[in-house]
């Protein structure tokens, strides 16, 4: 039926043309997801995708428990898939090609095998068309009495490609396949049908390619520890979105976690045309053996995915351990850091645990610093002269004698009386 | 008998004259008063502590030192969350938390500092988290509960004394003040066992040692200024 036809039988009909570009890489992405299930793929173009489990059946704990994993995967990335098992992979294909929806086909041997491809209809076969034709007009309408027919004629006829297919489905002849080749650098992109400017459609398609993502680096037994993802707008230029992880991962699940914090908070200036998904740089990371008796959980590995997870959401400079730094000058000594370390220096006096961000001034009456009461000054003075390096920057000189001081509420305070011109008594820190 | 001995022995049904058996260990305080107070012997753990307290300065990190302590020995980690004032790295260390175990949440708003402490909590990867909270009404104080419960960790929550009126779900309950000579003084206003009736006082490692107050100042008299710096000049320049 011709286009025009079509369109005048229901008018409302909308029409994509078919590109078998992006087909191909939509298939490529896939294979690459598929990495995390198997290292053995070949590609069977083009729409198919067979996958070598013979050797990780026992990691994944049985045939239903991969099935599942795989067909949900599958799902999750939005794409539809009939799944067929068998020892050989045409048969494999064969089957899945012919099934009719519902129920994953299963051959567990070569019995089993030849009795399903026996009763699977010629139709829905990959075959050229005219092998197929002419098989009807021979009146062979199932596999199985085509394999009953006399080979050497029959290859004469149709071909002896087709013959050579139908041997490798039954498992007669070998059937080397071309193995996926998984990129050497991962640099996916998905172009979205029509421009999109929520960002939880965003996640949508950002998954698949988080997907692919984690599947390339289980192939390649590797991990990353900072991937970016681009989202190309029509106008304007390409905003970019850093994900940065605490520890190198390789785990699906957290890399779409923390995109889905990221992109939540993220707003766009414009609608998004495509993403794309880069990784620069990925280190080693070999799988972890489980231990034999289950050890208490969390521990390092999951207060890195904590860390992250606060990071995402809440900012890089809001989330940060602390390290000491060697000065005298107390508001000098205490640097953030990414991770907490030693502290360097061992302080001469006692130290507050809280330390105010800008010395505040308090007054002085009689000799004796006044807050709201006078405060009883009970340790000190000790003297910390430091910083003439400094020239007026930041904190500077800093010439100061320290007392600890009880406040009449009787809470203990830190402060210190200013021996440079001015001069005057500041509150500096609280003993908690 | 046999039946009810059996429900009377579970966890979760303590008898009114008896404090209650505290389903996880619990971390002890350091502080065998306070301890002899607590169900379970010391700080619960999968459970949040409510410390009740106006201000800074009382030494309500120096009650929970001993603890922090103790659970660094077990190589658990440690988070400050919505900390009211900067921290001061040396006084940490030197009170002996490990450092490179030691994580500080400090976000902008409050709401997101109790979203990092229930995440925290929740996840079980941290041993302790104090959290600051002056506007945590009782949703928010119900939802970090259910986290600890769901983590195990020991969760301290820190509020206005003026909470203190209000209803709270957490298990155990302290109001701090300020006790004569430099003490601690702790009222417990709930806990899992019979009401606690007089407050104790706890000697806290103080940075000084308290004395009366004398009529003369110790600071002294004012110092000379001394001159500016950049007056000096070496003898070679």
């Amino acid at each position: 039926m011709g286009l025009a036809a079509a369109r005048a039988i229901a008018p409302t009909l909308s029409v994509i043309a078919r590109d078998p570009a992006r087909e191909a890489s939509a298939l490529e992405a896939l294979a690459c997801g598929c990495g995390r299930f198997t290292p053995r793929l070949a590609l069977a173009p083009p729409a198919a995708l067979l996958l070598e489990i013979g050797g990780c059946l026992r990691l994944f704990g049985g045939l239903d428990t991969l099935l599942d994993a795989v067909q949900t995967d599958i799902a999750a990335q939005g794409y539809r898939a009939q799944a067929a098992v068998a020892p050989t992979p045409q048969g494999a294909l064969w089957l899945a090609q012919a099934a009719a929806g519902g129920g994953v086909p299963r051959c567990a041997d070569a019995a089993g095998l030849a009795a399903a491809l026996d009763a699977l209809p010629l139709a829905p076969l990959d075959l050229p068309p005219a092998a197929k034709e002419l098989l009807a007009g021979f009146g062979v309408r199932r596999l199985g009495a085509a394999r009953r027919l006399p080979q050497a004629s029959l290859a004469k006829r149709i071909g002896a490609a087709e013959v050579l297919a139908l041997a490798r489905a039954y498992g007669e002849v070998p059937d080397p396949r071309r193995d996926f080749v998984f990129p050497e650098r991962f640099a996916q992109g998905i172009e979205l049908p029509a421009p999109v400017d929520n960002t939880a459609a965003l996640l949508f398609a950002a998954r698949r390619l988080t997907a692919a993502l984690a599947g390339w680096l289980a192939a390649r037994q590797a991990g990353i520890q900072s991937c970016r993802l681009r989202l190309e707008h029509r106008d304007l230029p390409p905003t970019g979105i850093e994900l940065r992880f605490a520890a190198i991962t390789r785990d699906g699940a957290r890399l779409e976690r923390v995109l889905r914090e990221r992109l939540e908070r993220l707003a766009l200036v414009a609608p998004v045309e495509s993403l794309h998904l880069e990784v620069a740089a990925v280190e080693t990371l070999p799988g972890a053996s489980a231990a034999l008796f289950d050890t208490a959980g969390g521990g390092a590995a999951g207060m890195a995915a904590l860390v992250e997870r606060l990071r995402a959401r809440l900012g890089e400079d809001f989330v940060h351990g602390l390290a000491g730094v060697a000065d005298h000058r107390p508001e000098c000594a205490t640097q953030h850091v990414a991770q907490g370390g030693a502290v360097a220096v061992e302080a001469a006096g006692p130290r507050p645990f809280w330390l105010l961000p800008e010395p505040e001034p308090i007054g002085e009456r009689g000799g004796r610093p006044w807050r709201n009461g006078p405060l009883r000054l009970l340790a000190g003075p000790e003297r910390i002269e430091s910083g003439w390096w400094d020239g007026g920057e930041s904190t500077g000189d800093a010439r100061r004698d320290y007392f600890v001081a009880l406040t009449p509420d009787a809470r203990w305070a830190w402060v210190f009386r200013e021996l440079r011109a001015p001069g005057g008594w500041f509150l500096h820190g609280w003993f908690a | 008998m046999g039946a009810l001995a059996e429900v009377l022995a579970r966890p979760d049904v303590w008898r009114g004259d008896r404090c209650a058996v505290a389903p996880l260990p619990s971390v002890p305080s350091g502080f065998g008063e306070l301890d002899a107070e607590l169900p379970g012997g010391g700080w619960p753990r999968g459970a949040l502590t409510e410390l009740l307290l106006d201000g800074a300065g009382l030494g309500e990190l120096g009650l929970l030192m001993p603890a922090l302590r103790a659970l660094r020995a077990e190589g658990g980690w440690s988070l400050v969350v919505g900390a009211p004032y900067p921290l001061h790295a040396p006084a940490w260390a030197a009170a002996g938390i490990d450092l490179a175990r030691m994580l500080v949440v400090s976000p902008a708003q409050p709401r997101d500092a109790l979203w990092a402490a229930e995440q925290a909590l929740a996840s079980g990867a941290p041993g302790a988290v104090l959290c600051w909270a002056s506007k945590a009404d009782a949703r928010a104080v119900r939802r970090l509960q259910v986290a600890a419960a769901a983590g195990g960790a020991a969760a301290f929550l820190f509020r206005p004394q003026s909470a203190a009126r209000e209803a709270s779900v957490a298990p155990l309950r302290l109001e701090l003040s300020a006790a004569p000579a430099g003490r601690l003084a702790i009222s417990i206003l709930k806990r899992r066992g019979p009401p606690c009736v007089a407050p104790l006082e706890l000697d806290l490692p103080r940075p000084a040692s308290w004395r009366e107050d004398h009529e003369h100042p110790v600071a002294g008299a004012v110092p000379a200024p001394t001159a500016p710096r950049s007056a000096f000049r070496p003898a070679w320049a």
